[in-house]
């Protein structure tokens, strides 16, 4: 219970219940992740029984995975909105750092882009594992890394001239590194992280702020510091356009996806046999003819 | 937003692994009321446009009247 409260939670569901009104969500990064996602899935050449889908939206990962890979996908997420915007009948409401779900429910689970709002990332990453069924598949995808650096840079740039003091904008993220540290933490079988960088260029960065409001993706940290200032946001926007802006005029803005993927522990899974019960030495298993050293 | 209500099209697999999101105990699917209930947290999940809204934040608190007469019970 000592978690630090670093989101608030409530406005999270809020921020992407509102996201969802809007005629024309931004949906393009969410999109690309799950098919990303979906690729990653189908490599796993196996009919998947039962996979939930974390943070699915418009229940786009149904939507990209053919068939026949899966018999049922139950799509979640923290915004009835965004759920009702689909059809299909597999569908909850939930939170992550709450899952109303049993025990060994899931073949995979598949949290995408919803991991990077939750206030105790260890404890749900391991309530995910509690949900797979032995030798079923985690496959985590997150915003990590240098997301948003050029945007995180600028307004704490601007605020640090404008008001002489900075406060947090951007969401806190997790590294590449400790990402795979986390999924040994909570006991998984071969852990792997990778990262996909996803750049996108904008006309100007105005048009990233509204995309992040579009994906009900802003403002969520308890400590934000409250409004940002009129004078302050267009002090960043120059800031931006200044040190980020390509050759044609526009920005860049940088999305780095952390890909984590792990497996509960099963007998089957392959694994490293007890040091020192090598029944023949390095050498003869490389070719190299035995000498009188090595024995 | 509110609509007649109508048969639930709750798919059967999805009760089957639904548990309240706080005692990790059973559910009672009520038809009529288009709600889950958790007997032990003394919660009534609301369903809305056939979605389970599993918030604990969203849902009912559940009074005497709720409860299953011990002899239906058993």
């Amino acid at each position: 219970m000592s978690v630090p409260r670093i989101f608030d939670r409530r406005r999270v569901r809020q921020r992407r219940d509102r996201s969802a009104a809007l005629a024309e969500p931004a949906n393009f990064l969410h999109q690309e992740v799950a098919a990303r996602v979906a690729e990653r899935l189908l490599e796993v050449r196996r009919r998947h029984e039962r996979v939930l889908d974390l943070g699915a939206r418009e229940c786009a990962l149904r939507a990209v995975l053919p068939a026949e890979s899966a018999d049922m996908v139950v799509a979640c997420d923290l915004s009835h909105a965004w759920l009702a915007r689909s059809g299909g009948t597999a569908r909850v409401v939930a939170d992550e750092e709450l899952l109303p779900f049993a025990p060994a429910s899931f073949d995979a689970v598949v949290a995408r882009m919803s991991l990077h709002w939750v206030n105790d990332l260890p404890g749900a990453l391991a309530q995910l594992v509690g949900l797979l069924r032995p030798d079923g598949l985690l496959l985590a995808a997150f915003p990590g890394g240098e997301t948003l650096h050029e945007l995180r840079a600028a307004l704490l740039q601007a605020e640090l001239d404008i008001r002489g003091g900075g406060s947090p904008r951007i969401s806190p993220v997790v590294d590449l590194r400790d990402a795979a540290a986390l999924l040994q933490r909570v006991g998984l079988a071969l852990p792997v992280a990778d990262l996909d960088r996803i750049t996108v260029s904008y006309a100007d960065p105005l048009r990233l702020l509204s995309d992040l409001q579009g994906m009900g993706e802003s403002g969520g940290l308890v400590a934000h510091g409250g409004p940002l200032r009129r004078d302050v946001l267009a002090r960043a926007l120059e800031l931006y356009r200044r040190d980020h802006s390509d050759t044609d005029g526009r920005v860049r803005a940088t999305f780095d996806i952390i890909f984590a993927t792990g497996w509960r522990p099963h007998e089957s899974q392959p694994r490293p046999r007890p040091r020192g019960s090598a029944q023949v030495g390095l050498g003869e298993a490389l070719g190299r003819p035995p000498t009188a050293s090595g024995q | 937003m509110t609509e007649p209500p109508r048969p639930a099209a709750i798919d059967p697999r999805l009760l089957e692994i639904l548990v309240c999101p706080l005692t990790k105990g059973p559910l009672r699917y009520d038809r009529d009321a288009q709600e889950l209930i958790s007997e032990q947290a003394g919660l009534a999940f609301p369903i809305r446009d056939g979605i389970p809204i599993m918030l604990v934040d969203e849902a009912r608190p559940l009074d005497e009247a709720d409860r299953i007469p011990d002899e239906v019970r058993r």
